[in-house]
């Protein structure tokens, strides 16, 4: 009774506002709160001036009950003896403002998120929240006149947890669903601006906007634009898979349509599409799209904003969202020599330069361009002689010669590249299959092949169109048991074939149509079906579809197959179409990867994925048709690169290897690489001791012609190990393409105590104790030997302070082992 | 604290690195797909895995899932034979495990026991392609390099303690039959060598691989460090250059470095094992894997398989004398195992532990493959035994398998799943395949069943198309 002096008051405001709300909704104001998702029809009516004034007043009121409930309790918890009565009164005055402001921010936040076009899973949570804390606020000032004391503490402990969730739920909805989390470390990425997903090279957006009119042709590169934003932004909730709110994106039909709520914009209104609306919201808000991953970049909301402008155009006849490079070769126009810079690739990557700004940083000294070409053409580190001699030369054309004696040494050269064509062709000494006769290996006829420098259309035509000592490739590996029908030993053929030598990914294709490319399944059959001696089945995602597959190229410009023609006529044919020197995409795939064999990034990046813009379109254009014009030599394709000033520029040190297959990447001089696991080894046994025997060597694989010609058990020739399997041999089961630079724990346990560079440290200390007595020759050797130049008297002087003036074996064991450890030993600068 | 911090700090960037140096076909983390990323959350009940490996097909009816028990008789009908044992009891009314399997049934009330693994359909049977499957959720062969479960949990937790390697592979050689088979599926596949298995053939051995190599005392090892970093800094080279592969190479050597000088390193060591303890686990190298399991375990492993190791025709492959050959197989497993859950319920781990016991397929003495789907007998089995080389489970069988778990969210005292009663003895009630499985293993670490990355432009999930859903029945 004591507090029966707010009552009325309060009682009648709470009635006047209920009142005024029952009213207004009588009226029946074609106003009523909207629910959920106004989208377009939103448009149409304007609700209620009133109701949306009392709704914007709730993000005022509501700060009462959040702010006066937590102070009732925070003053219950204080005075929690209940000593204070007059404490108690005021907590109670508190609950009657903040039970009766509760009421009033459901009432005006009903009005808003009805009116306003909120929704989302955030706001209902809210919405409910906000009716329970009210219901709960009131209970508790119930429970606090009655006297039921614990009750009303419980009570109000709830409605404050209440009060608070439903303010942090209010608080997603309004700041967004990150708003605390998105400052704390890892929060989710937003789209880089400027990114645009296509690789349209001639898409210029600003050149439309120019246009009062948009021509077909325009139309359908906008057009190309948007669906490639859906393709890589919504697709995967609105494709071909999924269509969460019934909405698909990806054909004219199911766009027009639009999603559960009709359609998502309105052509020439880009102010009121829906699709426009929340593509522009911040990320986390309830409505942004996407809804998960990256929001889009500006640049991509411009281009669709522009697009709904323009009365979103779609023309039937729509241009493929996938770029599919030109076939054709093509010989684009050197520019003019001037001053040193003659030699064509260098006149190509000066006009790169050019037009990025770029200037010439100079060329490597001697000794860093002699360790360079002796590792990337014979895949060994120079002989201190060897070294001294190139220096001390002052013959104006030494590097020259000194590339050209290097590529005469054919065994070494086979011996090193032997690993890069073993990599590609999927060829090793032992692996899955052989145990059941399900693989063949082709050592010896690669081995020839690179000895005698075999022109690459004729090396090409002898894997396609095997001997029996070639046929490996083509034959894949058979496993034992039934397989997917993707994986029969045909469609090994087809992918391989298309992935080494086109550059080209069938992969996705070989068992449904490819979502990311415009193969179709039946391409991939019918390229496969050249390989088969049977008809093949074509099955979709492994299920028969109870068609035959006919024989075609993958690019028909290439010629016809004879599809009645015995298998060997077929492939003989393919290898003839694919070597002519038309197929110029060939030819590119060969001459980019021997490129980013040697400069530590391809022209194109990945290298298998020939579709990706190059840096420089005139650069590789004209090294694939010069290639193909000088005997498809790759000797001389190599001699090329290595004699360029453009592979003499300084190495370029890269901070995040992610950068290297970014399409913003930019051509500065060759990247820094690390020695593979072959040239490591190898290194390894010029330098100090052979890290292998000849036990180690894949005898029944090699010709006898390598093992007689290998300075030492290289460990391209050698059965792959757990040594150079942690320092990146891979093991060939499928093709291999690209070895990481990136250490790791494993490998460098590998190299600390692993048992196989241990051993070989025992064996050659006790050799150089007998030879080296004093620490200051042995390092003096040491150094000449692995890094090819002397040590500096601070080195010198450092290791006598570690080991002292004689070596002891293990000293020595020490001392080498450290030397081969440090980056300057084991990456290509 | 400081440098473990870096440490940790190393092992999260250098991973993503990795990722995106992988160029051609560049696995690039799925940013941009954002499932692994926002997807709903999942409050992981397990911090580590240790996978029990039963390699070479381990008989249900002869071990967790007991049949009719036929003894050996001179002229006896095959057919008749379900099991070759007596069943026991276990520690749960109601469920029997085969003789031999005593201790491991004393701790049945702390087990989830499924008894409907159903193995894929791959034609012809061959253990290295089933166990390739089983490990990887791929029939092989694939057009890109699956990664080892162990290499996606190592992936995607990383390690938990950043100096124990976070995927741990003991007991395996690869070096006998089949040995390129398995190499296959013991790897991480395109995720990148770093989330491979650190292999320790040999658990008696395996403070080898973790400590200075042989003949090197510790003070001689941190000398031979010291000069090894000097030596980096005298290098002209080293104040021009950086770049990722060089701090790369540095921070790999280091860590290498305090892994082999680290008190955890001491995990690995099992001559410091109580001699009590150490005898209940030494069964062979299986018993001592397990023991050094519980080692690593206790010390922050992520993912420690352990394998009775696959050899053509050995183990559990019994191909004749199935009867015998499993009596010595139980004593290898049987003490261990146990030991192994009760050592991690007292020391509190096996909360957090999921334990996997599991085989790529079973064994029956009749049916090779499954009803309905039948393939070519591999072994001789008269219809009518003569000798005693013939009793036994010796043919390859695929839809009934046993699978036991312990710890890590899993429910106690549970069954899940039924076989028949008659020959063929299959699965007839909530059959679970490997997908399922694996869903279920990664929803109690918290990973998400859509995580995938992209691999030359496809996703490649952890389990086909990602579609795959956990088996909530059996958590607890």
């Amino acid at each position: 009774m004591r507090n029966g002096r707010f009552r009325t008051p309060a009682m009648a405001c709470v009635c006047l506002l209920t009142g005024i709300f029952i009213i207004a909704s009588a009226f029946g104001v074609a106003q009523e709160p909207v629910p959920a998702e106004p989208i377009a029809e939103a448009v149409e009516t304007e609700p209620f001036w009133l109701w949306m004034l009392l709704g914007r007043f709730h993000p005022l009121i509501v700060h009462f009950p959040v702010g006066l409930l937590c102070v009732a309790l925070l003053l219950e918890l204080i005075d929690w003896k209940g000593k204070s009565a007059a404490l108690r009164n005021g907590i109670l005055i508190l609950l009657w403002i903040g039970a009766i402001s509760a009421v009033m921010a459901v009432i005006f936040g009903w009005l808003l998120a009805g009116n306003e076009g909120y929704a989302g899973t955030n706001i209902e949570i809210h919405r409910w929240l906000g009716v329970v804390t009210m219901a709960l606020s009131l209970l508790t000032l119930l429970f606090l006149k009655r006297g039921w004391i614990a009750a009303y503490r419980y009570s109000l402990i709830v409605t404050v947890l209440g009060v608070s969730l439903a303010g942090h739920y209010g608080a997603m909805v309004t700041h967004g669903e990150d708003y605390l989390t998105e400052v704390l470390p890892l929060s989710k990425p937003e789209g880089e601006e400027g990114s645009l997903a296509s690789n349209n090279p001639n898409f210029v957006l600003a050149s439309l906007k120019q246009a009062d009119t948009l021509t077909l042709s325009q139309q359908q590169d906008l057009n190309l634009e948007v669906r490639t934003i859906f393709a890589h932004s919504c697709y995967k909730c609105h494709g071909s898979d999924k269509a969460e709110g019934e909405l698909r994106l990806n054909s004219k039909e199911a766009f027009f349509k639009g999603g559960e709520d009709g359609p998502i914009f309105v052509a020439g209104d880009p102010g009121n599409s829906d699709l426009i609306r929340r593509i522009k919201l911040p990320a986390g808000h309830d409505d942004v799209m996407p809804s998960k991953g990256k929001t889009l970049s500006e640049k991509e909301i411009e281009v669709l904003t522009f697009w709904v402008e323009k009365g979103a155009p779609w023309p039937d006849k729509e241009k493929s969202i996938y770029y599919l490079a030109p076939l054709a070769p093509r010989r684009p126009e050197l520019p003019v020599a001037q001053g040193d810079i003659t030699q064509p690739i260098d006149l190509l990557v000066d006009q790169y330069f050019k037009d990025n700004n770029i200037s010439w940083s100079g060329t490597v000294d001697d000794r860093t361009y002699i360790r360079r070409v002796y590792l990337d053409v014979v895949g060994l580190v120079p002989s201190p002689d060897s070294v001294e001699a190139f220096v001390s030369n002052a013959d104006p054309h030494k590097r020259e010669t000194l590339v050209k004696n290097l590529l005469n040494r054919d065994h070494d050269y086979t011996q090193h590249w032997l690993t890069f064509w073993n990599d590609l062709l999927r060829n090793d000494y032992t692996g899955t299959g052989y145990i059941t006769g399900g693989r063949f290996d082709i050592t010896e006829w690669l081995y020839q092949a690179l000895r005698t420098n075999k022109p690459y259309n004729q090396f090409v035509s002898e894997l396609i169109s095997p001997t029996k000592e070639s046929e490996g490739f083509i034959k894949g590996i058979r496993w034992r048991g039934t397989v997917n029908s993707s994986q029969s030993t045909e469609m090994q053929a087809a992918q391989n074939v298309s992935q080494v030598f086109m550059g080209l990914n069938l992969k996705c294709a070989s068992c449904h149509d490819s979502f990311i490319s415009d193969w179709k399944l039946s391409e991939a059959y019918a390229f496969a079906n050249i390989f088969a001696d049977t008809t093949l089945q074509i099955a979709r995602c492994d299920k028969p579809t109870g068609e035959l597959a006919s024989s075609a190229m993958l690019f028909p410009e290439l010629g016809t197959i004879t599809t009645d023609a015995p298998t060997p006529e077929r492939l003989k044919e393919l290898a003839t179409y694919l070597t002519q020197p038309e197929n110029g995409r060939m030819y590119r795939t060969i001459v980019n990867r021997i490129w980013a064999q040697l400069m530590g990034r391809g022209i194109i990046e990945p290298v298998d994925i020939m579709d990706n813009l190059p840096w420089s379109q005139d650069l590789i254009d004209w090294m694939a048709t010069d290639f193909v014009d000088n005997g498809y030599d790759l000797k001389r394709l190599i001699y090329q690169i290595l004699t360029s000033k453009t592979y003499q520029l300084p190495s370029v040190s890269i901070n995040e290897p992610g950068y290297l297959v970014d399409k913003d990447y930019v051509f500065k001089g060759m990247v820094r690489r690390r020695l593979s696991a072959e040239q490591f080894a190898d290194a390894v046994s010029k330098v100090f001791t052979p890290l292998y025997d000849s036990t180690s060597l894949a005898l029944k694989r090699l010709p006898s012609e390598a093992i007689e010609n290998a300075p030492f058990p290289r460990a391209s020739l050698v059965v792959n190990d757990p040594f150079l399997k942690a320092l990146g041999r891979p093991s060939r089961e499928t093709v291999i393409t690209n070895r990481t630079s990136q250490a790791s724990l494993l490998q460098a346990l590998e190299l600390t105590n692993g048992s196989k560079f241990s051993e070989a440290l025992h064996r050659g200390a006790a050799e150089w104790k007998a030879q080296y007595a004093n620490t200051d020759s042995l390092v003096a050797a040491l150094y000449m030997r692995a890094l090819g130049r002397p040590a500096t008297p601070e080195e010198i002087s450092l290791v006598e302070s570690a080991i002292g003036p004689k070596p002891s074996e293990e000293n020595i064991q020490d001392l080498v082992w450290a030397l081969m450890l440090v980056p300057e030993f084991q990456l290509i600068y | 604290m400081a440098t473990t911090w870096n440490r940790r700090d190393f092992l999260k960037t250098g991973s993503a690195a990795t990722l995106a140096a992988l160029a051609a076909g560049a696995p690039m983390a799925s940013m941009l797909s954002g499932c692994s990323l926002t997807g709903s959350k999942i409050k992981p009940t397990a911090d580590t895995v240790i996978l029990l490996w039963m390699a070479g097909g381990m008989a249900h009816t002869e071990t967790f899932d007991p049949k009719h028990y036929e003894p050996y008789k001179k002229g006896m009908d095959a057919n008749g034979v379900l099991s070759t044992f007596p069943s026991i009891p276990t520690s749960v009314d109601g469920v029997s495990f085969s003789e031999g399997l005593e201790s491991i049934a004393s701790v049945m009330d702390r087990a989830t026991l499924i008894r409907s693994y159903v193995a894929a359909d791959m034609g012809f049977i061959l253990h290295a392609r089933h166990q390739y499957h089983w490990h990887t959720c791929y029939e092989p062969p694939q057009t890109v390099a699956a990664p080892h479960f162990g290499a996606w949990v190592a992936k995607e937790l990383g390690p938990k303690n950043p100096v124990i390697p976070p995927f741990v592979d003991i007991g395996q050689r690869f070096t006998l039959g089949e040995g390129e088979e398995l190499k296959a599926f013991h790897t991480a596949g395109f995720l990148g060598s770093e989330y491979g298995p650190f292999l320790i053939p040999d658990p008696s051995q395996g403070l080898d691989s973790v400590r200075p190599p042989a003949g090197m005392n510790l003070k001689r090892f941190e000398a031979r460090n010291k000069l090894y970093t000097e030596l980096i800094k005298q290098s002209p080279l080293e104040e021009v250059s950086s770049g990722y592969q060089k701090e790369s190479l540095k921070r790999s050597m280091e860590q290498a470095y305090i892994l082999l000088n680290s008190p955890e390193a001491k995990a690995f060591d099992l001559s410091s094992e109580p001699k009590e303890s150490y005898d209940i686990y030494n069964t062979g190298r299986f018993g001592l894997g397990c023991l050094m399991a519980k080692r690593l375990t206790e010390q922050g492993a992520r993912f420690i398989s352990v394998t009775t190791e696959y050899e053509p025709f050995k183990g559990w492959d019994t191909h004749e004398n199935g009867h015998s050959r499993l009596v010595d197989m139980k004593k290898q497993i049987d003490g261990p195992v146990a030991k192994l859950v009760k050592d991690l319920e007292e020391s509190g781990h096996l909360d957090r532990t999921l334990i996997i016991l599991a085989s790529e397929f079973s064994r029956d003495m009749l049916m090779e493959g499954r009803p309905g789907a039948t393939v070519k007998n591999q072994v001789k089995q008269p219809d009518i035994i003569n000798e005693e080389k013939f009793y036994g489970m010796h043919r390859h069988f695929t839809d009934g398998c046993s699978v036991l778990m312990f710890g890590g969210g899993v429910k106690k005292g549970f069954v899940y799943g039924k076989t028949s009663d008659e020959r063929p003895c299959k699965t007839v009630e909530n059959p679970i395949k490997i997908e399922q499985l694996h869903q279920t293993i990664y929803h109690t670490l918290g990973i998400p069943p859509e995580t995938n990355y992209v691999v030359e432009k496809r996703p490649f999930y952890t389990t086909p198309d990602g579609v795959a859903e956990p088996v909530m029945d059996l958590l607890a």
